[in-house]
């Protein structure tokens, strides 16, 4: 079975995700030993979203559930631009026996925020998927998902009122939450990457230390400086670090 | 005991509960492998089972993935990579644990 990543990056104001993508896309082909493609012609956008670390920027996110129809692999491995791969975990979820799989659950690496919420969308606390990480392989499945991600996509206002949605942006982690839904019977019982997404928040600072481990300095609730050494494949949201490491690396 | 020591000695212990359990998601990731078809987390109760039906001398044996799919699997081999994973990675947390404790 042919297998390769995808990412999709288009740079804005602030974030160059094209050069992050690339960055990662060696460290895939170093612990995956696998091929990457890169998409930046996503579709035109007039969203924006707020960052803490970066500000308002564009947001163009809108065109993921292209990746079933573009990828030229039976097994794909769809990466945001901003998640760092350090490890060869991955590789046990190219190698389930599923359909399509993604993080259920996510979680601060320093411990230091509570991503209950983060973990829910709605007013209706509706559980969410992440589409940080999605694993699909070419199936009648996988194919019903991305569609309906369309579908939620192309209606999004009614699909925003029918979930409470009370967050107005379009988040790709809100259609698949709502396309696994649509996808199992709503039966909010679908087969996840059976770990949680370690991912790292904007107000903590992130260094390399090499090529697969980074430090993380943070402030604890006592209000003392602490620091961790991660060593495993993490989400870092604080998308101006990671691209202050990568134009270093680069 | 006053109330800021009180508090003071509440926060270091939510801190130090919080990071074990960054460590506890960390190593429970790398606990978790694929094989034939499946996916698999190393841990006693595996272990066990793999080597009760090596001592009975089982031919083949049916075992539930994470997933709950029924799969067959070579006992022996998959025993081999559970201990292996097992014990590599109980390794790595207890080193990082100590170095937990040793900050506190």
């Amino acid at each position: 079975m042919t297998t390769g990543a995808l990412i999709f990056a288009r740079n804005n104001e602030q974030i160059d995700y094209v050069a992050m993508a690339h960055w990662s896309a060696k460290n895939i082909e170093r612990h995956l030993g696998i091929p990457t493609h890169i998409v930046t012609n996503d579709a035109p956008s007039t969203n924006t979203r707020h960052f803490t670390d970066v500000g308002t920027v564009t947001w163009h996110n809108h065109n993921r559930m292209d990746a079933y129809r573009l990828t030229p692999w039976e097994r794909t491995l769809v990466l945001d631009a901003d998640y760092v791969v350090a490890s060869d975990q991955l590789k046990s979820v190219l190698e389930a026996d599923q359909d399509f799989l993604a993080h259920k659950q996510a979680y601060d690496v320093t411990g230091s925020n509570n991503f209950q919420g983060l973990n829910t969308f709605g007013d209706n606390c509706m559980p969410m998927w992440w589409a940080t990480v999605m694993m699909f392989r070419k199936s009648k499945q996988a194919e019903l998902i991305f569609d309906s991600m369309q579908m939620i996509r192309d209606n999004w206002n009614h699909y925003r009122a029918l979930y409470k949605n009370s967050k107005s942006t379009y988040r790709n982690d809100h259609a698949l939450s709502i396309a696994l839904g649509i996808a199992n019977g709503h039966t909010l019982d679908h087969a996840g990457i059976p770990w949680q997404l370690a991912s790292l928040t904007p107000e903590h600072r992130l260094t390399q230390l090499d090529p697969d481990s980074y430090r993380v300095d943070y402030i604890n609730t006592e209000n003392k400086p602490r620091w961790i050494t991660l060593t495993q494949d993490f989400h870092a949201m604080g998308k101006q670090q990671l691209g202050e490491i990568v134009a270093n690396t680069c | 005991m006053d109330t800021e020591n009180l508090i003071s000695h509440a926060r270091a212990r939510f801190d130090h509960e919080s990071a074990k359990r960054t460590l506890r998601e960390k190593y429970q990731a790398k606990l978790i492998f694929a094989y034939a078809g499946g996916m698999w987390q190393a841990g006693p109760e595996l272990i066990n089972i793999l080597t009760a039906s090596l001592e009975s001398g089982q031919q083949g044996l049916v075992l539930l993935d994470l997933y709950e799919t029924p799969i067959m699997v070579d006992y022996k081999e998959l025993l081999k990579l559970v201990r292996e994973r097992w014990q590599e990675q109980l390794n790595a947390w207890l080193i990082e644990y100590e170095t937990l404790n040793q900050n506190r």
